[in-house]
Order: structure tokens, then sequence, then C-alpha cells
């Protein structure tokens, strides 16, 4: 089933000179956690606007192409009903919760569909449950930590039950354990519950061993699509503002300095890197 | 001036009045205001300052709301020079201990009226008054943009002190000069702060956006506000009270200090 | 020379931020601070140029006392780059952006157009001299920042998570920039959470844990202490966390390039390995 899909999407901002996105055409199925890569203002997050209908309604310029979501084409289609399938989380822990405690933020986009108050409350229940943060239920959300907002503004998204995340740099402003915990639940919504993810990211290594797919844009096109041990073995990403974990560079070394034929693909953790050499040890 | 946004600011407690429908509460504020406005005799102006203080120790916010009269003091001999000044403009008046009295009462007054509201914004979350909005049928729009005001104070707060920490931090000296060179000197303070302001509620819009606001027409709500039998009775007996207030003004001929 | 001597630092909300920290660094040093958010990283930081002025305890910037001056008078010889720099701006163009903590200091006119000229230039933003602070791209804007602390030379650069939502060659331009700095004879002090990003500096760490320095000594020290980064919720570089899991083929936790850990693991597996 796919969920989202392009056709030659361009996009241009209105008072731009440049194209923002050039033809780019993907497809992502559901229950794929791809992982958007690229460097800053590469049109990640432009791309990722495109699935939830902001672009075109809500930033003016100039769009060629056709985006679909769960078949739904995004120009005949207000972002309030494309939202329901495709939930967006922003970088920015402070600008997305704006009620005055934890369990009014979560219920406010079920309150603007006009839901009615005992399946609000199931669903807020459900949602803090599922981002396991139930303890901050009637907590501000002026005195959490950034990483606790972001798993608050994930579980407001939630709530709406949409069938694929958008997440828009959601790590860029934690520190690396809060921003590893964050991942850690992202995962956890595409593995446990099927969610498809969609996640622009600068910091990969945490990302890589479990996304299903990378996509790396340049300039506004999509230079590389594909299985990450694949790429990460094949090409130089470095040029396109991608990190390389530094585990895979040694892997990339030893594969020049010791025939490293027993090993089947590049390991993407520590474990399992570790795990490869050991079982290479005990032949 | 802080003192007074201080006795203004929520503290979260469990009192009676704490408790009660923040409607109730906001009618007891209107209606204590509406007697200090319709007598100007010192003693019930005084009757109405102790029931304030006394409401303010039962929610035991008392030193706080004290805290705010006695910030107000600046603005309240300010009113009362101005209107003791106005009176002797005016043609035929002259300094007598008349128009000086009339001048006191007219800021006694007006701290009856501070002192009332103090007492409403220390016991009601902005939350409740949020609900109380939408109760009354105010239209969601403005419920939230008043909402996302008060949530959004503290960290435009915050943001403010970062800006000057950051200016200071490249030799901007805020004390020194002239009227005038310091108030160019606020430039970039303010300049950064309103494009913060700016940049803050695009990205708001977007936020909203994504959460489908105004995508309906009715909305619901998860919390609403449900009057108690505690709530019915504090409302019929300051109804009642007021009665009274009003009859003694306009329909007796009882005369008061 | 920055000296701490005893400083604790409460917060008025009555926060203690920084216990009993005492540190000396030494003109021209690299210096890491590092620690988990909340840690004091940044609360010290702002000790530097009297920003915060110690509780007790007293901070001496090149022998003066940051108690007994002002934040103006401390900025002339420390520099600080704060995480969100971006949002000072305020200025028409770059060129009076970065000219505007030259006139807060009295630089004479002819100076401050020679600064101004060279900070753009060894930002590499020459082209946008007259251009608006507030179109420039998010990198453009951290470049600016930068180039403005450094247009009035200060011998001590403090630099707040100099990392945040870079992409990697950005971050590698940084490295650049901190060390030809450094190279000018500047002291350097970082704070950062970004361990590769320090891992790739390598400089001396002063790693902190709930306002209190719990260790301080080399890179290579610091960051194979695993036990104690755990502690204060810091994960290892990578290459540390591989190199303590091959224990097996005999490895010690340890920090290199990856190059060289790959020859290394090269070595030891041919020892083991039994062709067949």
């Amino acid at each position: 089933m796919i969920a989202v899909k392009t056709n030659d999407l361009s996009f241009k901002y209105a008072g731009s000179s440049e194209w923002t996105l050039r033809e780019v055409n993907l497809e992502i199925r559901e229950g794929e956690f791809v992982v958007l890569a690229g460097k800053s203002g590469c049109g990640k997050s432009t791309l990722l606007r495109c699935f939830n209908g902001l672009i075109p309604h809500f930033y003016e310029g100039e769009m060629i192409g056709r985006v679909e979501v769960w078949g739904l084409d995004t120009r005949e289609h207000p972002p309030y009903i494309l939202s329901q399938y495709a939930g967006m989380v922003f970088q920015n822990p402070d600008n997305q919760l704006f009620a005055l405690t934890v369990e009014a933020d979560i219920a406010f986009a079920l309150e603007n569909l006009s839901i009615p108050r005992d399946e609000i409350r199931k669903r807020v229940d459900q949602a803090l449950k599922i981002m396991d943060i139930e303890e901050l239920r009637d907590r501000s959300s002026i005195e959490l930590s950034g990483g606790q907002k972001q798993k608050v503004a994930i579980a407001s998204i939630l709530a709406m039950h949409p069938k694929i995340l958008l997440l828009d740099e959601p790590t860029s402003s934690l520190d690396p354990f809060s921003a590893k915990q964050l991942i850690d639940a992202i995962i956890n919504l595409n593995q446990r519950y099927r969610i498809t993810i969609l996640i622009a990211e600068h910091r990969l290594e945490m990302l890589l061993p479990y996304a299903s797919r990378i996509i790396i844009i340049d300039n506004g096109r999509i230079i590389l699509d594909g299985n990450p041990r694949e790429i990460m073995e094949k090409h130089d990403v470095i040029p396109y503002g991608v990190s390389i974990p530094r585990i895979v560079k040694v892997v990339m070394q030893l594969k020049k300095t010791l025939n490293y034929p027993l090993i089947l693909g590049t390991p993407l953790s520590v474990d399992e890197f570790a795990s490869i050499l050991r079982r290479w040890e005990d032949k | 001036m802080s003192s007074i946004l201080r006795g203004l600011q929520f503290y979260p407690g469990k009192t009676v009045i704490h408790r009660l429908d923040p409607r109730v509460k906001l009618l007891i504020s209107l209606l204590l205001m509406a007697t200090a406005a319709m007598y100007i005799e010192v003693t019930i102006i005084t009757i109405v300052i102790v029931v304030e203080a006394l409401l303010s120790t039962v929610a035991k916010v008392f030193s706080r709301w004290a805290r705010t009269v006695y910030g107000a003091a600046p603005l309240i001999i300010l009113v009362f020079i101005a209107n003791f000044l106005f009176k002797l403009s005016m043609p035929g008046q002259t300094l007598s201990f008349q128009s000086i009295y009339e001048s006191l009462q007219l800021a006694y007054r007006l701290v009856a009226f501070l002192a009332s509201f103090s007492i409403f914004f220390l016991t009601t979350t902005p939350e409740e008054l949020g609900m109380a909005l939408t109760k009354m049928k105010v239209p969601y729009m403005y419920t939230f943009a008043f909402i996302s005001a008060i949530r959004f104070t503290p960290i435009l707060a915050e943001e403010l002190q970062s800006i000057v920490d950051a200016q200071k931090s490249r030799g901007l000296e805020l004390e020194k000069g002239n009227i005038i060179s310091r108030l160019r000197r606020y430039i970039p303070i303010l300049v950064p702060l309103m494009v913060n302001v700016l940049r803050r509620s695009y990205e708001l819009a977007e936020a909203i956006e994504v959460k489908c606001f105004g995508a309906k027409k009715n909305r619901t709500y998860l919390k609403e506000l449900k009057m108690t039998t505690k709530d019915w009775i504090t409302l019929s007996v300051s109804i009642t009270l007021f009665t009274i207030a009003i009859y003694i003004r306009y329909f007796s001929r009882i005369t008061i200090p | 020379m920055i000296i701490f001597e005893n400083v604790e630092y409460i917060y008025p909300n009555g926060f203690k931020a920084l216990n009993r920290i005492n540190l000396e660094i030494n003109s021209g040093e690299i210096v890491a601070l590092m620690g988990e958010n909340g840690a004091g990283k940044t609360t010290l930081l702002k000790h530097l140029n009297g920003l915060l002025k110690p509780t007790s305890g007293r901070v001496l910037i090149d022998g003066v006392d940051t108690r007994h001056s002002t934040v103006a008078s401390l900025s002339r010889k420390v520099g600080i780059v704060f995480q969100n720099a971006e949002d000072m701006f305020f200025s028409p163009t770059i060129q009076e952006e970065i000219a505007f903590a030259l006139n807060n200091f009295n630089f004479p006119g002819n100076v401050i157009k020679k600064r101004v000229d060279w900070a753009l230039k060894f930002m590499e933003l020459e082209e946008y001299r007259m251009k608006s602070p507030f179109l420039l791209s998010g990198g453009e804007k951290k470049r600016l920042a930068v180039a403005i602390i450094l247009a009035w030379s200060p011998d001590i650069v403090a630099l707040d998570e100099p990392t945040v939502g870079q992409d990697v060659l950005q971050k590698e331009k940084m490295i650049q920039i901190i060390k030809q700095a450094n190279q000018q004879g500047k002291t350097i002090v970082i704070s950062s959470h970004d361990v590769e990003f320090i891992a790739d500096l390598r400089p001396r760490i002063i790693l902190m844990n709930k306002g209190r320095i719990v260790k301080d000594g080399p890179c290579e020290e610091v960051l194979t202490d695993i036990p104690l980064l755990q502690e204060c919720r810091i994960i290892p570089p990578q290459i540390v966390s591989l190199t303590s899991k091959l224990d097996f083929l005999g490895f010690k936790p340890k920090l290199a390039r990856p190059e060289e850990v790959a020859s290394e693991i090269a070595r030891r597996v041919r020892h083991l390995v039994k062709y067949s």
C-alpha cells in the first residue's frame, strides 16, 4: 500500500528565484522508516511540507507536479484534511505547544476536529501511554525539558491517529541523551505500532541501524535513494552534507587493508560490528 | 510595577476560593467593584476593602494581595495628585480641605478596584479563565489568543533576557547617557525582540495549522465548567448582599459617614 | 588566564548551578566544557564576561576580578558566541552589525573599517557585506555571529554549543575556524555536547555534572572513561564504544582515527584468523 508519493514535484517559494525542489519522484509505502538527509538548505523541510498540504496551501509559491497522500491529491484538499493522514512534528519544542497543560495540548487537535469528549479522553490516554509520558499529564508544558516537550508534541499529533508521521529535525535542539530517547520512541512507533515514519535529520548514527531507507537530497533533487547499508558502502556521501558514522569509516578502511570477505554488508551500529567480528573470530 | 504584576499572577492553591467556579469569582470581583463605584463614603469603601482582605486570607494569598495594593501606591498617588490639580484648575475652586478630601476618596476607591481584581487573578488559573470565556460564548479565536498571550509571556521574558545578555556582551551599556541616547540604545534590544515575536508567531501559525485549528465550526472541549452547589450558594449570597447595598444607596434614607 | 576560585552560583529561584568550581585555563589553550543540559556549562560561560557574578568565590580574568568590572569592559577581552546568536541581529546590513560592537568599544573609525573587512573575509561573508542579516541562511547566520565576535579580537573566545543544527560540512568548517583562531593566540572555551565534534578537535576537556567538575584532563583520557561518561549522561564517541566492545580482540577503549582503528583490527585479526 502506497502511503505518499510524488510525481515530478518541483516547488519554488514566492519571491525566490531558485527552485527549492526539482523534479522529485518518490514513493513511500506503509510501514517504512525513511530518513531524509542532506545539507542544510537542501530542501528536506520543504519536501516534508508537501506531504501535509502546508505546501501549497500555507506557503505561497509555484508548484509543479503532483503529490498524493493516501490517494488524496494535496492540491485538492486543505491541510486540515491531509493532517489527519500525515501528522507533522517540528524542530522547535517551544513553538508547537500552546496549551497550559500537557493534557490540554494533546487534546487540542481533537477539539479542533469536533471529536466527542469521550473519544478525546480515550485518545489522550492512549497517546500518553504510547509515548510513555503518563506522569506528565497535568504538568505545565513550559516547565518540561526539551526532550519531554518533543514527546508531548509527538503525542499531540498521534492523538489524531495519523498514518504517517513527518518529523522535521525533531532532535536538533536536544542533547544527545535526550535525542537518543526520542529516536528510540520514534523507532518504537514504527516497529510496534506500524506507523510510517519520514524523518529529516542530521544526526544519523542513531537512526541508520533502524531505517529501512535513506533518501539523500542535494539542491532540491533526490541524489540517492535506497538501503542505508548499500548506500554507505558504495557512495561517498560527505559532499552532500551527510555524516558517515565513524564505524562505517572503520569498515571502509578495513575493506581496503584486509580482505573483509566474510563480512556480509556494512554494520551500522557498534553492537552489530562487534558481533560480526566476534563471529569471525570464532571461526 | 513588578509587584503589581506579581500580584496579578496565579499561584496554585486548593482553598475553597480557588475551587469556586471562575465565573462566580469574576462576578464577585465585579460586584465589589460596582459597590465601590456606587459609594464614595469612606466607611463603605473600607468595608469593601476589608471584605477583600478577608477573602484573600481565606484563599491564603493575603501577603501577595497586600503587595499588589502596596505596589499600586505610586499609581494611586498619581491619580490623587492629578485629580486634585484638575479640581483646582476649575473656575472658582480654591485649595480647601473639602477638595483634598474628595480627591483622597477617589484615590481610595481606586484601591478597592485594584484589590478586587487582584483576588480574582490570584485564585484563578489562566486555563479556568479560558474555560470561563468559552462558556460565556466568547469566540474561540479570542480565547486562544488570550491564553497564548499568557502562556508565551514567560518565554518572551526569557528571550528578552537572552537578547540583553547578548548585546551587553557586545559592549552595549544601557545605563549610560541622557534620555535621548538611552532610548536609542534600546533599538538593539527591541528590534531582535520584535523579530523573535514575529518568527515565533509564524511557527505557531504553522503548528496550529497542522493541528487543524479552525477546521470545524462547532469545536468540542475536553474540559467544561460546571457550577456546583457551593458555587450557587456563594453566588446567591453575593447577589443578595449586593442588592442590599443598592437598596441602601438608592432607596433608603440612611446616611453613612 | 582564567581562574575560578571556589566559585558557587545560585540562581534567584534557589537553584545551585555551580558548586565549588575551581579551575585554571592558561592563555592559548583550547578547552571544552562537557556535560548534559543543566550541568552548569552555560552558567559557567556567563561568568567569563561578568554576565553572571559568583554568589561566592571569585572569577579572575587576567587578574581582574569580574565582580568589580562591568560586562562591557570584560567583553573587550572575552567574546562569547551564544547558542542562539542569530537572535541578536538588528542592523540593516551585515557590515553595520559587525561594526556595532567595535563602536561600543570605542575603536577609532579607520580601525573599525579594517576589522570589519578582516572579519568578513575570515568568515567568507564578503559577498554579503551589504545584505540584511535577516536574509542569510542558517549557516551564514552562524558564521556572522562568529565574525561579530572575532572582529574585536578578544583574547578569549567562548562558544556555547557551536554545532547545534549544523550538517557535517559546516561542522568541519567550524573546527578549522577554531584551530585558526587558536593559532592566532586566542584562548578558546567551547561548551558542547557533540562528542564526535569534540573528539575531532582533541581539546582539554572539563567534564561537569550537576554543577561540579568531575574530571579535567586531556581528551583521550576523559572520552575513554566510559563509566564516568555514562554517569554524566554522555554517549561516548563511536570509536570508543567500538574499541571497548572489542575486548575479545585485545582492545581497550581508546580514541583514534578510523584508519588507525581499522589497521589495528586488521593486525589483531590476522593473529587469530586461520586461513582456510
